[in-house]
């Protein structure tokens, strides 16, 4: 067995905040060493060849990333970072319409004016780059400075550039709210607060109208209006992110999962790698700082253990809510392609028709009637915490945008068959769920034929002789497959008022810094601004680490406009 | 007004044209290989590999989604003791872990006997004198020999430029073990294992060994192999956490060293100008442009597809048209069980082996089986090898002890009633055929499979043309000097800054750590670019034995 390491930094984990930290790290001259569970890093940036030919994104697959600041400060395209274009323009398929039980409902100039209204697309200069930058990519104010409609970073932005949209309310409302006061149509308005609760905040939490509005954005407006992939899918883009750090000198170990943080004197100096590690279950030891970059509940309660943290702390930690969507995701692969049936010809038919080149139905929410279906599948997953009671018909569903618009990227086209987008249902999480964690994996057959038919209510195509496979996993396999995916959630922790910004996930955590000296969090379950693959919470980590004095970035680093130093330490403005 | 004016410049890609010193197809071992050497030894190099990931046959994916993973390809590492890419980049220990279990193949027969190839000699002839005292001595004895060629001649020769039949003969006339090494190539593999020894279930077991990865049973010019794929057979490599950690530590050592690896680029075209090479085209539209351009695909696609016939001598494109694929490809059932298999047989060691035979018993029967496969058919009278991964690896099941193995056959690539049909036949035969040998092989015990024909190994990788797993057949006239061809196996092509690198070249298949190799030393001394690495000590030893 090889002898114990030393680094400046040891990071747990190798999702995709973990490597962006290290590349920002490594760039800044540290020697920083990765740390990772499984033989490919990634987290839940994958690409998985299921069978030969077909591959399938088990999770994220969108880019939402393109306002972030680490493409232009890691310099992403020198590390073969690329983009494959989708050639249907969003805004105007948008125009296509929404699918509800009867039909396509229209999209009417009125919804498409707010929509761009809100996303800064009509101020002079637009400013959706600044907008977006401000709700994500910028630390969450110290705890001494009182957080105000004034200070806040988007707020900020709106009163400089769209100052009628500026208004106490606009913090404190739900998405709905907000739609209900700029949109018209109701199917869109759903659509939209659905897509939210799959990318961001759900529509219907309180106070977070504007950072779940703007995560269904940031989907569209920034991909220069575009559902755009990376080319390679998201873990092409991963790729660019790790090459980078590796670039830079950082050390990446695969095959090698921590379990213990080490404390000495109540300060993080290293960690200790499980048996089964690739080296077995050696020490490794960090001058600088430990940075998490897994779930809160092994950092907190496997990796460091209550001798060192106490029990109010705990408590909160315990209590931090899961519910922000555990996606059950469906992938088809089909003799014919699938097809929206009869009743959303319009859907096809349109020369815009978010079909896609190979007629694959792409991207939209199913059945987008009214809020109060879409309360009643809250109710289903939330509130009951059971497995599904509602009728297949009434279940609600979202289809990802079809990523076989390029026959040469990832999922083109494949001869013996069709390959679907991904169909995501929102189901309980494991742990909460009223009949035990492994219920969806003992129902799985059932729940799976449950889901086909829920997606035959819009789409043909969905019989047994057409289908040649169908992939799910369920929220307590995901949980298996990469344990940083706590809850079977796609972003961990909810994003909800009382756990965003200066209070996510728990005010004592939001600004990455720990109870434990020398530790420091950057997942998606315990940062600001949570899940998607944003390069925001490394980037806002940046601001705390240089404030500690650990990372001493060169010229290429700049700082969020709306950053506010901590009282006592370096800024990390630079001077 | 355009978009980017709407919404603001966004982010930057990698640009459509670009400068290089050399350019590298394919992210196999030998593209990964040569872009490492030739990166850190200063140039200016780019990879474009075809899929989602690098690592061509070295690869650890999720193929038993969710949460299973296997090794699809490469799982035996056999020359890990030689390459010298292992120990320039002093890949051992912190980067890959090897593991080499005593126990490595076993073979087991229906009436619940068992025979036993380990690591150490001692165990092996324990296993044999079961069956024929004679042929455990004859074992210790041969062994002493083969040994020694493949330690002092076979081995490092894999890393040094190939010779020509005649100047191989005089230079192996220098020692007695190369006299010795001569004598085997005149033999088939079957005559030197039949003379060798008696008992018809040991010869069974030494030559499934010998030739499973190709060698003709029956053609003579090849003899060398045995005591090669022999010897290399009793010292496999498991790569701890999977063979894809192989490929990814050769990728950030290239990365490190300043180069670009560029996945999902899938190359088009070798653009030729005024006769030489000048770069390479993407599939998605973009230019790598260099002065040289290093492929490790198949023949026919480096000259046909990319090059172009045009763009060569009707001798070479003559040579590559006659190139001849391998004889057979494989057929893989993997597995996910609550239990590892528990075979029914006299040695419980059996349970723990690297590699176990199944399903053949007798030498007459293995040889008509892979008659049946060359024929292109698989009738009941198959047998293959299984490996349970996950009794060296627990980390490729992401649920905690959970099993997970695979059953590999020989395999033709076009099989009389097509894949689509026999594949799922397959399956349920090889399920059968292990339940036999193994008893809790059960339904119950299985939580899922998957399988991989010929083609769809085609499909994955589009260079490994009719499944051939080593691009090209191992025959005498495709071998050595004559791999891929006369002009082209140095790694250096008649077309100036062409470069052939991957398995059709010499020394050849598997994950030897040759081709690519070798072809970084060519490029590195054709460009005048100094090397920091040095020949392995066995290497300087060949070299300065037979070759000064
Ligand atoms: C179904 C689904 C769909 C999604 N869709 C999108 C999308 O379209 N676009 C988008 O941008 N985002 C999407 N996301 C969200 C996005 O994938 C996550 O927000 C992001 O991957 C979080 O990154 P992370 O680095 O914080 O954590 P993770 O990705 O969870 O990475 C954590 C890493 O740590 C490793 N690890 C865990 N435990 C240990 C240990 N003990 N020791 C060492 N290593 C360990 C894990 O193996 C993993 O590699 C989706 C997520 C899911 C689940
Ligand atoms: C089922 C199976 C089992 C095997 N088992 C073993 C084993 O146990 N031990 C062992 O040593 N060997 C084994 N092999 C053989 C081994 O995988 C190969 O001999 C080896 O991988 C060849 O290495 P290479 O680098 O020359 O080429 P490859 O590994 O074939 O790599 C070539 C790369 O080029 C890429 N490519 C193809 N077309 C293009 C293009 N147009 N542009 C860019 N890139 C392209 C491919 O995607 C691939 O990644 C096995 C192979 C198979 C299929």
């Amino acid at each position: 067995m090889s002898k114990d390491e030393r680094y400046d930094v040891v990071i747990i984990g190798g999702g995709p905040n973990g490597m962006t930290t290290a590349a920002y790290l490594a760039k800044c001259g540290l020697h920083v060493c990765v740390l990772e569970e499984r033989v490919e890093c990634g987290g839940a940036c994958e690409t998985v060849e299921v069978i030969p030919g077909v591959r399938i994104y088990p999770h994220a697959m969108l880019m939402y990333a393109a306002p972030a600041p680490g493409f232009e400060q890691l310099e992403l395209h020198k590390y073969g970072f690329r983009m494959t274009w989708n050639p249907i323009d969003m805004m105007k398929s948008l125009s296509a319409g929404n699918t509800t039980t009867r039909g396509v409902s229209p999209i009417t100039e009125k919804d498409m004016m707010g929509f761009a209204k809100l996303g800064g697309v009509l101020g002079q200069p637009p400013f959706t780059k600044e907008l977006m930058r401000a709700a994500f990519w910028c630390p969450p104010h110290p705890p001494e400075v009182e957080v105000t409609d004034e200070n806040v970073p988007y707020m900020q932005v709106y009163k400089q550039h769209q100052p009628d949209v500026w208004s106490h309310e606009l913090r404190e409302w739900t998405m709905f709210d907000l739609m209900d006061e700029y949109l018209e149509s109701e199917p869109f308005k759903v659509t939209m607060a659905f897509a939210a609760w799959a990318s961001g905040a759900a529509g219907h939490w309180e106070g977070v109208a504007i950072p779940a509005l703007l995560c269904v954005q940031l989907l569209i407006l920034p991909n220069t209006g575009k559902m755009s992939i990376p080319r390679g899918g998201l873990h092409g883009y991963f790729h660019a992110i790790h090459r980078c750090a590796v670039a830079h000198g950082a050390v990446v170990r695969t095959t090698c999962p921590v379990d213990e943080i080490i404390i000495e004197d109540g300060r993080a100096v290293g960690v200790r790698l499980r048996e089964t590690a690739a080296s077995g279950g050696k020490k490794i030891w960090a001058s600088k700082a430990v940075i998490s970059a897994v779930d809160y509940q092994q950092t907190f309660f496997k990796m460091i253990g209550g001798q060192h943290l106490d029990p109010g702390f705990i408590q909160k930690v315990k209590d931090i809510s899961l519910k922000n969507g555990t996606l059950y995701v469906s992938t088809f692969h089909t003799r014919k392609p699938l097809q929206w049936n009869s009743k959303f010809k319009a859907m096809t038919e349109s020369e815009t028709s978010v079909a896609g080149p190979f007629n694959i139905p792409s991207g939209g929410v199913y059945p987008s009637d009214s809020r109060e279906l879409y309360y009643e599948n809250v109710a289903d997953c939330d509130a009951r915490k059971s497995l599904p009671t509602l009728p297949p018909e009434k279940l609600m569903w979202f289809l990802t945008p079809s990523q076989a618009f390029n026959p040469t990227d990832c999922q083109g086209s494949h001869s013996k068959g069709h390959i679907s987008a991904a169909f995501e249902v929102n189901v309980p999480v494991p742990e909460y769920q009223v009949e035990g964690p492994e219920a969806q994996n003992e129902k799985k057959d059932e729940l799976d034929a449950y889901m086909r038919k829920a997606f035959s209510e819009a789409l043909d195509g969905l019989e047994d002789e057409n289908i040649i496979h169908h992939w799910s996993a369920t929220g307590r396999e995901v949980e298996f497959r990469n344990t940083g995916l706590i809850g079977g959630t796609w972003c961990g922790s909810r994003h909800c008022s009382d756990q965003l910004w200066t209070q996510r996930p728990i005010p004592e955590l939001a600004r990455y810094r720990s109870p434990i000296d020398g530790l420091y969090t950057c997942h998606q379950t315990t940062g600001h601004p949570g899940a998607l693959c944003l390069m925001a919470i490394p980037y806002n980590l940046m601001h705390i680490l240089i404030e500690d004095g650990i990372a001493e970035p060169g010229n290429w680093w700049y700082p969020s406009p709306y950053y506010i130093p901590q009282e006592g330490k370096v800024s990390a403005i630079p001077r | 007004m355009a978009t980017e004016d709407i919404f603001g410049h966004m982010f930057e890609e990698f640009p459509d044209e670009s400068e290089w010193d050399v350019v590298v197809i394919g992210g196999g071992p030998n593209g990964l290989m040569a872009a490492a050497y030739l990166a850190k030894a200063g140039l200016k190099v780019a990879l474009a590999e075809a899929r989602y990931e690098i690592g061509g046959g070295l690869a650890t994916e999720e193929i038993l989604y969710p949460c299973y993973s296997s090794n699809p390809h490469v799982i035996y590492h056999m020359m890990v003791d030689y390459m010298p890419v292992i120990r320039d980049f002093n890949l051992d220990g912190p980067a890959l872990v090897w593991i080499k279990p005593n126990s490595q193949t076993g073979m087991v027969f229906e009436d619940g006997k068992s025979l036993l190839l380990t690591r150490m000699i001692e165990d092996t002839k324990d296993s044999i004198s079961k069956f024929s005292f004679k042929d455990a001595v004859n074992f210790g004895k041969i062994m002493r020999t083969w040994r020694r060629i493949v330690d002092e001649i076979v081995a490092p020769a894999t890393y040094v430029p190939p010779m020509s039949p005649l100047d191989l003969t005089i230079c192996m006339q220098r020692t007695e073990i190369g006299q010795e090494m001569l004598e085997l190539v005149e033999q088939s593999p079957l005559d030197i294992i039949t003379d060798t020894f008696e008992n018809d279930r040991v010869r069974a077991l030494m030559l499934y060994a010998s030739c499973m990865w190709g060698l003709d049973p029956r053609e003579t010019g090849l003899g060398f192999f045995v005591p090669l794929l022999l010897t290399r057979g009793m010292n496999k490599c498991y790569c701890y956490g999977g063979s894809h950690k192989f490929a990814s530590a050769m990728a950030r050592e290239i990365v490190k060293a300043g180069g670009l690896i560029l996945e999902h680029a899938p190359v088009s075209n070798i653009i030729i100008e005024n006769g030489r090479v000048a770069g390479v085209e993407l599939a998605e539209g973009r230019t790598l442009r260099s002065k040289v351009v290093m492929s490790t695909l198949d023949p026919h696609t480096t000259f046909l597809d990319l090059v172009g016939a045009d763009n060569m001598s009707a001798d070479l494109k003559e040579a590559i048209e006659g190139w001849k694929y391998d004889k057979w490809s494989y057929y893989t059932l993997h597995i996910a069980s609550d239990e590892p298999p528990h075979y029914k047989c006299d040695d419980p060691w059996i349970n723990e082996t690297f590699m176990t035979v199944f399903g053949i018993e007798s030498t007459d029967q293995l040889l008509a089986h892979w008659d049946n496969v060359v024929a292109g058919n698989i009738s009941d009278n198959f047998g293959g090898h299984a490996t349970c991964q996950s009794i060296f690896d627990p980390t490729l099941s992401d649920i905690p002890d959970k099993s997970i193995s695979f059953f590999q056959m020989h395999a033709p690539y076009e099989i009389g009633g097509g894949w689509d049909k026999r594949g799922e036949e397959l399956k349920e035969a090889i399920l059968g055929k292990w339940q036999k040998a193994a008893p809790n092989m059960t339904r119950d015990n299985i939580i899922t499979t998957t399988f991989e024909t010929p083609v769809d190994i085609e499909i994955r990788f589009p260079n490994m043309r009719r499944g051939s797993i080593k691009h090209g057949d191992y025959r005498p006239i495709q071998m050595g000097c004559f791999r891929p061809n006369q002009e082209c196996s140095s790694t250096a092509t008649p077309i100036e800054g062409l470069y052939v690198c991957g398995v059709s070249t010499y020394p050849g298949g598997l994950v030897l750590g040759g081709s690519g190799y070798l072809g970084a030393n060519k490029v590195a001394e054709d460009l005048g670019v100094t090397k920091w690495w040095k020949p392995t000590p066995e290497m300087e030893k060949y070299i300065k034995t037979y070759l000064e």
